[in-house]
């Protein structure tokens, strides 16, 4: 078989080196320029003897979801590879740890559930990495090695990235996995003869592999991040550590609060003596902010929140992706409450778009929430990340010489920005409050008052359209069937969208990191070219939906997938398929 | 005790406004006549004043409560917060901006009810905060109701049936949570209010200043005269650097002790991040 494009999944148990194998595969793929993304699984939040699993999809072209089903699973564990034989493609293949078969009782087995439909290859994985190591060490590498030889890629590309993955220890270490590489290499080479080939004939520059959480950190460092405060929760905390580990060098600092409205609170803080600063947080930390973010809000104290999104309700499923924080995003706080509420697709747009968020936060003093999700944010992929970003396309709005005179930090004006002072600059001082107030910031509950300063706020987001991106539009444009989505599951609706192309249905698609607000007469225009609309989102109620109904009339075909898992591009294929029979009837 | 009018309280502002402490002072205080929350506001004043801190690099930042209203009151950068969250916000600013002076006011259901959960960390991360909580053992703001130091038995119209549970002491409290400037006051003191406070924004550290700061409307058992009658100074030559005896001296509430119970001079949170930063510089 000739392939351009292979998904692979390693299973077993911590310390089996799953998420290494992972890295190290990637890491080739990369170095080779290919394009890469992996997605690490775990079963429990608790590290002990639970179940983990790697699962990389590389190819020569841009990649933009984990796709559908596995071309190879490796089960390095026998019984806890069981359940991810349903993933394999038909015709797919498994690689099974034959030095292990007579430990196992006979259902405990990976070797014996292989249905005929796919096709097994016994490899003793523990038998050779103690040959090579002395120990059960090196069992991902003797795996990785079977694998080369299977898709008869280059061994160079693995040796190499063995070679400074293990960098920084001793050389002997390095040897022994180096050994264990070509071991595996060699069982397969003398017994399965090779009949895989990966086309790799596209072999280009290496390509940097980043996470969303990664990119998202990094992009706010690049824009000028100096304070950053959280507390720890799955899946955003690489975020903090990063900030953890880069600010201090920077003359910036990161703090560890006692709660999430200790961190939004410091964050907002920060803010207000002129600093960039943001928190990173998830479901439970959001629904605990959201007193803060109206203070953020009334008191026109610039914020970042950026929301990594698991399943929920409630503690919910803290390894599991959902795209579930949006109406509490947009709507969770008491009042007349606006927020600019953003989300990326793609770990690009986390770099590119948490910048934005600063600029945005800062020129218009407001709240921005940044909703990625747990598989964008922990997936690792190949990208492309554009740092030259224009620093001074939006600024912080300073008084005149004039205004500093008889100074009003909430003086009305056209655009709702008011001058923004901070302390320790000479000319003026203010105090702030979460209280309605008049144009000096002092409490003021009349009722002018209170609507002209309401509608002050909301101005601010009419004259912020400007500043934000359009929407993009991809696909046919003749096409009668639209797509709307957001977030991450843009990934699986273009290779959805893919798949029914080679079907011969043309279909188009409407994407934009503004959730709130948005160009508006982009979407108009889209829907109105549109016989019909499908929505696809990871959550139950259709929230991205509801949004759209309610602002653009709509009356779309909402697919509501409360995952656990990335969507499945199969999935919104299908749903393409079934529309355009619909429209031919 | 006899009050004074409110007339005579807001002239007596207004005299004030020509004083030496002037720069400081903003809009006239809105509070009830003869409320214990003046002294400590009285206090500020006088402080800023003694160490000159411009207008411009002072920062209050506040709870809500009555007690939460001094930074309109205030001639500086002011951030009237939410309500038990002035500690959280106040760090922000000074780990942003270390060279701003920020001083924290608060309630006692402000600091140890629904901010009770801040107060301990900012103490233990000797963050270089001055922490001011005027302690009236009730809800002033929501119209009285008991608060976490109202003492057990009292009655309010949210315990029509006697406080069940016991008060929390903010003066033990900041001892046990690390804190190393740790001082009592008592708001028909104003001397002894003003003179502490100024050193506790000259501590540099995490500086704790427990008011006792009477309610004159709706606390019928804490009251000038209750506390008055309690009231003693530490005993002379009170060791400062003993945190254990000054926890036993804390405790006691009869007689209520008032004065600076702990002081300790180790490095502040600002000196712990210029060292990791200059750490990191070669
Ligand atoms: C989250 C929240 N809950 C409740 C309130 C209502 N509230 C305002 S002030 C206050 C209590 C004030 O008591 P204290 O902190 O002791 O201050 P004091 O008024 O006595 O100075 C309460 C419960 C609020 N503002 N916010
Ligand atoms: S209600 Fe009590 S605490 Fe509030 S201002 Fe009046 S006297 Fe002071
Ligand atoms: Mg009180």
């Amino acid at each position: 078989m000739k392939y351009s494009e292979i998904t692979i999944r390693f299973c077993g148990i911590a310390g089996d080196g799953i998420v290494a194998s992972g890295k190290i595969l990637a890491g080739a793929c990369a170095n080779i320029g290919l394009h890469v993304m992996v997605n690490n699984i775990y079963s429990a939040e608790i590290r002990g003897l639970g179940k983990s699993s790697a699962t990389i999809r590389f190819s020569t072209e841009k990649l933009y979801s984990m796709g559908d089903g596995l071309d190879l699973l490796v089960g390095m564990m026998s019984k806890e590879s069981i359940i991810d034989l349903r993933d394999v493609k038909v015709g797919g293949n498994v690689i099974y740890d034959t030095s292990t078969i007579g430990d196992v009782a006979e259902e405990d087995s990976l070797a014996s559930h292989i249905t005929p439909e796919i096709q097994g290859h016994g490899l003793p994985i523990k038998k050779l990495a103690n040959e090579a190591t002395g120990t059960n060490q090196g069992k991902n590498l003797v795996a990785i090695g079977a694998i080369c030889y299977f898709y008869s890629l280059p061994p160079e590309m693995f040796i190499d990235q063995i070679r400074s993955v293990f960098a920084h220890k001793e050389e002997h270490i390095i040897d022994i996995n180096i050994k264990a590489f070509n071991l595996g290499y060699e069982y397969f080479r003398e017994n399965y003869p090779l009949n895989n080939q990966f086309e790799i004939d596209k072999r280009s520059e290496p390509r940097a592999l980043t996470s969303g959480n990664d990119a998202i950190a990094k992009g706010a460092i690049d824009c000028g991040l100096k304070f950053f405060a959280g507390y720890p929760i799955t899946p955003a905390t690489k975020i903090m550590e990063i900030a953890a580990k880069e600010l201090p060098k920077l003359g910036g600092w990161t703090l560890q609060m006692e709660d999430e409205i200790a961190a939004i609170g410091a964050v907002l803080g920060a803010w207000f003596a002129g600093k960039r600063a943001m928190t990173a947080t998830s479901g439970p930390g959001l629904s605990l902010m959201s007193e803060m973010i109206n203070m953020s809000v009334m008191a026109e104290i610039p914020t970042i929140i950026v929301n990594v999104q698991r399943g929920g309700p409630s503690t919910g499923l803290p390894t599991k992706v959902e795209q579930g924080d949006l109406n509490i995003a947009l709507y969770g706080g008491a009042g007349d409450s606006p927020r600019v509420v953003m989300a990326p697709t793609n770990s690009e747009e986390c770099y590119s778009g948490i910048q934005l968020a600063f600029d945005i936060a800062e020129k218009y003093q407001t709240p921005v929430i940044f909703l990625s999700d747990l598989f964008l944010g922990q997936r690792t992929e190949t990208v492309t990340i554009k740092e030259n970003i224009d620093r001074n396309r939006c600024t912080r709005k300073k008084p005149t010489p004039e205004q500093l005179e008889n100074f009003q930090r909430y003086q009305i004006t056209d655009d709702g920005v008011s001058p923004l002072i901070v302390p320790g600059e000479p000319g003026a001082v203010y105090s702030t409050t979460g209280l309605e107030h008049s144009v000096t910031g002092n409490p003021n509950y009349e009722e002018d008052v209170h609507s002209m300063m309401t509608a002050k706020r909301f101005r601010k987001f009419e004259s912020m359209v400007e500043d934000l991106p359009e929407a993009d539009i991809l696909g046919e444009e003749t096409a009668d069937i639209g797509i709307a989505g957001w977030g991450s599951t843009i990934g699986s609706i273009l290779e959805g969208m893919e798949i029914a192309k080679k079907q011969g249905v043309k279909t188009k698609l409407i994407k934009s990191i503004m959730i709130h607000p948005q160009h508006e007469d982009s979407f108009r225009k889209f829907f109105a070219s549109c016989k019909k609309i499908i929505v696809p989102e990871m959550n139950y109620q259709g929230q991205y939906a509801a949004l759209l109904k309610s602002r653009y009339g709509i009356k779309p075909i909402e697919i509501h997938i409360p995952s656990v898992n990335p969507v499945s591009p199969l999935k919104i294929a299908q749903k393409i398929m079934e529309t355009s029979s619909e429209l031919s009837q | 005790m006899s009050f004074l009018s409110k007339q005579t309280v807001l002239d007596e502002f207004k005299k004030a406004k020509e004083s030496k402490t002037k720069e400081w002072r903003d809009n006239l205080p809105t509070w009830c006549p003869g409320c214990g929350h003046f002294t400590g506001l009285h206090g500020l004043y006088e402080a800023a004043e003694r160490l000159n801190i411009p207008p411009k690099d002072f920062v209050v930042v506040s709870g809500i409560g009555c007690s939460g209203r001094f930074p309109f009151f205030i001639k500086g950068f002011g951030l009237h917060g939410l309500h038990g969250r002035a500690i959280p916000i106040a760090t922000g600013i000074k780990v942003a901006s270390p060279d701003l002076t920020v001083v924290v006011v608060g309630g006692d259901g402000d600091g140890v009810g629904i901010g009770g959960g801040h107060f301990p960390h900012a103490a233990r991360s000797n963050f270089n905060l001055t922490y001011i909580l005027l302690d009236n053992s009730i809800y002033g703001l929501t119209k009285g109701q008991i608060s976490p130091t109202s003492p057990m038995g009292m009655k309010s119209g949210t315990s029509p049936y006697g406080n069940i549970a016991r008060p929390l002491n903010p003066t033990t409290l900041a001892l046990a949570y690390g804190a190393t400037f740790v001082a009592r006051t008592f708001s028909r003191e104003r001397d002894m209010v003003s003179e502490l406070i100024t050193k506790a924004i000259q501590h540099k550290g995490f500086s704790f200043i427990h008011d006792l700061s009477p309610c004159v409307v709706f606390n019928k058992v804490v009251t000038y005269d209750s506390v008055n009658d309690a009231s003693a100074m530490l005993p002379e030559g009170h060791d400062i650097l003993d945190r254990s005896k000054a926890m036993t001296l804390a405790e006691s509430t009869e007689p209520i002790y008032q004065g600076l119970f702990f002081r300790e001079e180790v490095p502040s949170f600002d000196d712990h991040a210029k060292q990791v930063r200059d750490g990191l510089k070669d």
